[in-house]
């Protein structure tokens, strides 16, 4: 079966910046796992998943999403875009439009240009946007405009506007930043449901070793960018689950060496 | 005492001199005041009861008061849009919307009824040099306040629907106009009541609208008659605000 993603020898570096964010990164992600991304700020989490969903350029080495090669020089075809759906930190969403139209802007990748410039989606594209928003619990807020809604409440239109897309792959951003436990905990079983009922691989990028060991397959360890652990969740051997608890703890005490 | 303190005392210095020169320098006679009381109560006087004769008069000049306000507020739609990528800090270099943003400023400054004179020495009387010198007035302010709209548009929903695969014409559609249309809206409303409120002044440089009938019949002293023209127009410019702040809020 072909992965999911296909990451060989990566390598990034930001415009002027001396030190590489990604730096020499190899990972296979299977297709229809969960996976978290642990790691301190600064370890090249959000780059790696920009990057993945096709939105950097100039990086070296080769990676493939759902089998197809990325071009480093190029954005990916508007058609292949689609199909990896990203879920942003801080939502972005259209503060002004309702949160039916904001989930609809999900399947703008989807829809034929003519409907899409129109703003005329069919039987279909709202069927899928309604189902995205049910299985969010925001189907009573269609009508609403987003900028009358609470910070949760956005929170899972932008997930609903990524579900609407119908992507293969989901990037969730630090979906649990700054949320209490029990958020987290309802957040992440949403989200993973939400995609294994579709059949789509998810990785997200989180600060917390806990739920990332209870909700994901499979966990990377993220430092510097470079991978300090990788292993499905079932396999993670106590050194290296140690290890992902020293990730934060290392961020706020650079001077310690790095255990691997 | 500390160097605001002298400040402080010079600005007063200044301004008490201004005012004692303007007071010296400008013939304020108190006799002439007093003298002027029964004369305005004559004034007064002969405006009641308001002649509402010139009813015809009224509607007529109103019709073409709102054509004038209409029409040159869709003169500075028309202009102002395009001057309003070129004036946008986020659009085109600063080699581009520094000069842009100057000739708006400078715009601003010149006064309505000084450019209405002007083009009514180039075109003649009537209502169309109104209608251009409020279209030429209005762009200075309405393509400086859409550079603004186009400049607050926030970035990440057009990352988000480029990641959903929308294309640019797509992105503009359904991430940037929404958030642009309804401050260009509010802001073409609030133009317009001022065009409105302006434009009642141009006919008394010749410019159309219902100041002609104001200016003719106060010079041949008829003041019934300049005081239910003055209603009327008092009538219009609250029912216009009535009716903006509706629209308004339909925006916010």
């Amino acid at each position: 079966m072909i992965p999911a993603v296909q990451i060989d020898d990566l390598a990034f570096s930001h415009p002027g910046d001396t030190t590489p964010t990604i730096d020499g990164l190899s990972l296979t992600i299977p297709t229809g796992e969960s996976v978290a991304i642990l790691g301190p700020s600064g370890a090249g989490k959000t780059t790696l998943l920009t990057l993945l969903d096709g939105r950097l350029r100039r990086w070296q080495g080769r990676v493939s999403i759902l089998g197809l090669a990325l071009d480093p020089d190029a954005p990916p075809p508007l058609s292949r875009r689609a199909d990896s759906g990203f879920i942003f930190q801080e939502f972005a969403l259209v503060e002004r439009s309702t949160v039916l139209r904001n989930v609809l802007n999900g399947r703008l990748g989807r829809m034929g240009v003519l409907r899409a410039l129109l703003g005329r989606p069919s039987a279909h594209d709202l069927s899928v946007a309604r189902a995205a928003m049910t299985d969010c619990g925001i189907a009573d807020l269609a009508n609403r405009r987003v900028d009358s809604l609470s910070g949760g409440q956005r929170q899972r239109v932008a997930i609903a506007r990524c579900l609407a897309q119908e992507p293969r792959l989901i990037l969730a951003d630090e979906p649990i930043s700054n949320l209490d436990p029990a958020r987290a905990t309802e957040i992440l079983t949403l989200l993973t449901h939400a995609a294994r009922k579709r059949g789509a691989t998810t990785i997200f990028t989180s600060h917390q070793p806990d739920l990332a060991r209870r909700f994901a397959d499979r966990i990377v360890g993220l430092r510097n960018g470079r991978i300090v652990v990788a292993a499905a969740t079932a396999d993670l051997t106590e050194d290296a689950t140690a290890a992902l608890y020293e990730l934060n703890d290392a961020a706020r005490a650079p001077q310690l060496q790095v255990i691997s | 005492m500390g160097r605001r303190g002298y400040g402080g005392y010079a600005a007063g210095a200044l301004v008490a001199g201004a005012v004692l020169w303007s007071l010296v320098t400008s013939d304020m006679d108190p006799s002439r005041l007093l003298s002027a009381g029964p004369r305005i109560a004559d004034f007064l006087g002969r405006m009641l009861p308001p002649d509402p004769s010139v009813m015809k008069e009224i509607i007529q000049g109103s019709a073409e008061t709102l054509r004038i306000a209409i029409l040159g507020t869709l003169g500075a739609v028309i202009l102002s849009l395009p001057l309003a990528i070129l004036a946008s800090e986020t659009m085109v270099p600063a080699a581009v919307h520094r000069p842009v943003r100057m000739v708006l400023a400078l715009i601003r400054a010149i006064p309505l009824i000084l450019v209405a004179m002007l083009m009514v020495g180039a075109v003649g009387l009537g209502p169309l040099p109104g209608i251009i010198a409020i279209a030429f007035h209005a762009t200075g302010m309405l393509a400086k306040f859409y550079a603004e709209a186009v400049d607050g548009v926030s970035r990440a929903p057009i990352a988000a629907l480029e990641s959903a695969g929308a294309g640019p014409l797509l992105r503009l559609r359904h991430a940037i106009w929404p958030q642009v249309a309804p401050v260009i809206a509010r802001d073409t409303i609030f133009r317009f009541e001022l065009n409105l409120r302006e434009s009642l002044i141009l006919g008394i440089v010749g410019a159309g609208g219902i100041g002609f009938y104001i200016q003719t019949y106060v010079r041949s002293f008829q003041y019934d008659k300049a005081a239910s023209v003055t209603i009327a127009v008092i009538v219009m410019v609250i029912a216009i605000e009535t009716l903006n702040v509706a629209l308004r809020r339909r925006f916010s």
